[in-house]
């Protein structure tokens, strides 16, 4: 099995080379087929040394924590947890670095399941977004402080438009809602997302065990136990994967939908939009996939892992991130055509607030970054076939993602009184001050932190699955050019 | 991909999916015989109502849309199969499309044809549908009553959206079928052997050709998705831009709609194919991991349209507006709405995605059927609660109007004839054109091969990027 596994990327190589690069009727740098010995050690010895553009990332990144940690005691001091409001845009930081870092281990998850191979490299960059779930849960903490009860708790002077149980997803509210359901549901999520990425990172742990030295030696020989490679081991891990995959997706889109809700829907009076929790969702997805390939293209570029990501992943994960830029925008409009062809005033007021008067700057910008400037730019092939064209209009759908959770988070917070039945003003826009933006770049600036103190205790490359796939692709002589032979099985 | 089948020669693949056309099935008066009479009865019944009015109908104030708009819904959802997977799977280079494509799209066009019908028998008077769309300022009648066309309204945008992607669909499948039409037009002679010239467009099957017709499939395709997604979108926005109905009124109407669409469409594609299988004696080429292959996308799709409705149903609770309650109350705990309900979710969730997880039961024909048609029965009734049990409680202050709605024999009589239609159209079509497209079939086994891994070989192909 050796011997043809090597004579097939030897054979895939040498045309690759022969034909300056690239081979037959592909594109300069599209596939590459990295040598599976060499791999191994190459990743042992990136994660022994520390390079200094990630000593300086980490110095960078915590720093930008701290300040994070300054902006929230200064305003915990200055307005206490009683009120929402003064807690907006620290909703919005939650809600932004959730959707991200909770999303991105679908990209594993999903192409995973659809078998495509060109996901391969993508899968253990993505998966690492598990480690930051324990910073999620920690800045979840104060979000159950500030979300008000469901109950009125001014019932004997309640106003001809209040309610006495206000709108939520929880109605007359099961025990514990909403507070302990969102933390179990965000624990629930980290501890999921944790199994996969043991799960997956096992074989290459195992691997790894006996050359690692020290804390990342010891950790190695824990986590991997007695994984030898058996069939049966093989066969029990990939079964563990599909069916923690299917359970963390469905978790996610349920964890969003109560987040979603419970911090930004149910915080606007008279809001009900059922295709807010989707739209929530998609957005996660969308920059998600963004984030993971802004990486593999900070790592491609800077990083020295040219050998193992090759053009496929950017232009593969192009097309799909082009389908959700499309959707993202196909779901706006179904939300806003039905409440303004509706004419209600109490739904006027609501597309006001979120998205003319009072946040239409935020709006607009929103729609640029995570709509027009990515479509426009994946629209073009050659730009989706670049290394650098995907992860550009990600970073333009990520910066719309911060735009989104401002407008719907900040609008959630600031949007008066919790309990009326109807927004019958629309209230004004809130801007924010510096501890707002320590708060915002703290929280950013954390959950890289912990990216990238994951990525020093295991690679960001998925050694084994990338060793499988160069069995599954090669390329060969067809008619008169070489091109990609792709296997799947069954 | 297809797991360890021969290759098959092209001269057997042309005889074998042009047996449809080269030769006449037994069957085949017979069936269009009976189907015939069906529409028949169908039209005639149409044509009873057109001359007696709407009185011969269920249809009274406030329910004034029946099985008419719900068997329109149904159809065009039946219609989103061959975008989903003639142009989706095509951009995604999914192998197993091959053999699907075809049926996909004439069922398509078929249903589209068939939906269109609906709205146009159920104005009660057809002729008079152009004034929705068109002033003619020499008709007198309508102009000089200042009636003009309501561009505001999503019953004139409907029209527009659907004719729009009737053409394209129309369009998308001439275009994959330019190559087929050589094949047969070099195998017929006669009258046939003229029409098939004149449709195959001077085919030859040189590069330039072959480029050009690539090029064109895939610029359709890309450019058939947002008609695709526009159609069922317009269609929901009939019912969510009527704010006066409560439950209709929702935000997320039109994702919801899409989604049950391709659940409903990709899921008759399945049923047909296996009928196509069995019919004709495709084994070669509709084989069970296709059918596996359509069974797991269902899967998926079905888990998103159950999202979707969950979403839909929670969201109308969430606002707890009495009027709306009250139609949720209809909906859940009234007779027989109950019934229609638990057997509608039933049916087009948990009994087809319980079917459709054990592979052994995906590859099994006869429950892949069960379940394809469970679908479609479910998604019949989805619409059919959707509407009626809204229009029900439409206005506070009409209680004296209330009816129960009770579809009359006129009304069955034009759905059965529906469904005949589209059965009666698509065996007619197979004999004039290959339901399987015979060029896809030979590109695969063209591009086909195998990567040896250890003592397995893996199906493989080639591929451009």
């Amino acid at each position: 099995m050796a011997a043809t596994e090597s004579e097939h990327i030897h054979h895939g190589q040498a045309h690759a080379e022969e034909h300056g690069g690239h081979s037959g009727g592909h594109y300069p740098g599209m596939w590459v087929f990295p040598n599976p010995r060499q791999m191994t050690r190459d990743m042992a010895a990136r994660l022994s040394s520390m390079p200094g553009m990630m000593t300086l990332g980490l110095l960078l990144t915590f720093g930008l924590l701290v300040l994070g940690i300054v902006g929230f005691v200064a305003r915990a001091a200055a307005d206490g947890f009683d009120d929402r409001a003064p807690w907006g845009y620290y909703m919005a930081t939650f809600s932004f670095v959730f959707m991200i870092t909770s999303g991105a281990p679908v990209a594993a998850v999903a192409f995973r399941f659809t078998k495509s191979h060109w996901r391969r490299p993508l899968s253990r960059v993505s998966e690492l977004f598990a480690v930051v779930g324990i910073f999620n849960i920690i800045t979840f903490i104060p979000m159950m402080l500030i979300l008000p009860p469901i109950l009125n708790p001014d019932t004997s002077h309640i106003g001809a438009h209040e309610l006495e149980i206000r709108r939520t997803i929880w109605f007359e509210g099961p025990i514990g809602a909403p507070h302990a359901w969102d933390l179990a549901g965000i624990v629930g999520l980290a501890v999921t997302s944790l199994f996969i990425l043991w799960l997956s990172a096992v074989p290459d742990m195992a691997e790894a065990r006996n050359t690692a030295g020290g804390f990342r030696g010891w950790l190695y020989r824990l986590l991997a136990g007695h994984w030898y490679g058996t069939k049966r081991q093989w066969n029990a891990q990939k079964a563990g994967l599909a069916l923690l995959g299917a359970f963390y997706f469905m978790l996610l889109v349920f964890v969003q939908f109560i987040i979603s809700s419970d911090y930004a829907q149910s915080m606007i009076p008279g809001y009900k939009d059922a295709i807010f929790p989707v739209f929530y969702t998609l957005t996660g997805f969308q920059c998600a996939l963004g984030m993971c390939l802004i990486i593999l293209y900070v790592m491609r570029r800077w990083g020295g892992y040219g050998e193992y990501y090759g053009k496929s992943v950017f232009w593969a994960a192009s097309k799909v991130l082009l389908g959700l830029t499309l959707l993202w925008a196909y779901h706006l409009f179904s939300f806003f055509i039905t409440y303004w062809y509706g004419r209600l005033f109490l739904e006027q007021n609501v597309i006001k607030y979120l998205m003319g008067d009072s946040y239409g700057g935020v709006f607009t910008a929103n729609v640029a970054l995570s709509f027009v400037i990515p479509f426009l730019l994946l629209l073009w092939n050659p730009v989706r076939r670049s290394a650098w064209g995907p992860p550009l209009a990600g970073l333009s759908a990520i910066l719309g993602a911060l735009m989104f959770s401002v407008r719907m988070f900040v609008g959630g917070a600031n949007s008066g009184n919790v309990y009326a039945a109807f927004l019958d003003y629309v209230p004004a826009p809130v801007y924010p001050d510096i501890w707002d933006i320590f708060m915002v770049i703290g929280g950013i600036g954390g959950a890289a932190f912990v990216y990238l103190v994951a990525t020093r205790i295991l690679p960001v490359l998925s050694v084994w699955e990338v060793k499988e796939g160069a069995l599954y692709q090669r390329m060969s002589r067809f008619i008169k050019g070489d091109y990609l032979v792709l296997a799947k099985p069954e | 991909m297809q797991e360890g089948r021969t290759p098959i020669p092209y001269r057997q693949i042309n005889s074998e999916l042009l047996v449809s056309i080269l030769r006449s099935p037994k069957w085949f008066a017979i069936a269009t015989i009976i189907l015939g009479l069906i529409v028949l009865g169908g039209f005639s019944a149409a044509g009873y109502l057109v001359n007696k009015g709407f009185g011969v109908t269920g249809l009274n104030r406030p329910v004034m849309w029946g099985f008419f708009i719900t068997n329109f819904v149904f159809w065009i959802g039946i219609s989103h199969a061959g975008v989903m997977l003639s142009a989706i799977l095509r951009l995604s280079k999914a192998e197993w499309r091959r053999p699907a494509t075809r049926a996909a799209e004439i069922l398509t066009v078929f249903s589209l044809m068939t939906a269109m019908m609906m709205p146009l028998i159920h104005t009660g008077r057809p002729w008079r549908t152009i004034y929705w769309i068109y002033t003619i300022p020499f008709m007198p009648y309508d102009y000089a009553r200042g009636i003009w066309p309501n561009v505001r309204s999503p019953l004139v945008w409907d029209p527009s959206a659907v004719y729009t992607y009737l053409t394209s669909s129309i369009l998308f499948v001439l275009v994959a079928l330019i190559p087929d039409f050589a094949v047969l037009r070099d195998r017929t002679t006669g009258m046939s052997h003229r029409i098939y010239t004149i449709l195959a467009m001077g085919w030859r099957g040189n590069p330039r050709q072959w480029k050009l017709q690539i090029i064109a499939g895939v610029l359709l395709s890309a450019l058939i998705l947002p008609v695709f997604v526009s159609v069922h979108s317009i269609v929901s926005w009939d019912f969510g831009m009527a704010v006066s109905v409560k439950t209709w009124h929702s935000t997320i109407f039109a994702p919801y709609f899409v989604v049950g669409a391709v659940h409903s469409g990709v899921s008759a594609v399945a049923f047909v194919m296996i009928i196509l299988r069995y019919i004709y004696g495709w084994q070669n080429y509709i084989r069970p991991e296709h059918i596996d292959a359509l069974g797991r996308l269902l899967i998926v799709v079905a888990t998103g349209w159950f999202y979707f409705f969950v979403m839909e149903i929670l969201f109308g609770f969430y606002g707890r507006e009495a009027d709306e309650l009250a139609v949720r109350d209809l909906q859940f705990m009234q007779n027989p709405w109950n019934i229609w309900m638990m057997v509608f979710v039933f049916t087009t969730y948990f009994l087809p995605v319980a079917l459709w997880l054990p592979r052994a039961f995906r590859r099994n024909l006869w429950i892949m059927s069960t379940a394809c048609i469970s679908v479609n029965i479910g998604m019949w009734l989805e619409r059919f609660i959707i509407i009626v049990p809204g229009l029900q409680n439409k206005q506070v202050f009409t209680f004296s109007w209330y009816t129960v709605y009770t579809p009359s024999a006129v009304e069955w009589a034009i759905i059965g004839a529906t469904f005949a239609l589209v059965s009666l159209l698509m065996i007619v079509i197979a004999r004039v054109l290959p339901l399987i497209p015979l060029y896809d079939i030979k590109e695969y086994e063209v591009l086909r091969t195998e990567v040896k891994i250890g003592r397995v070989s893996v199906p493989a192909v080639y591929r451009e990027d």
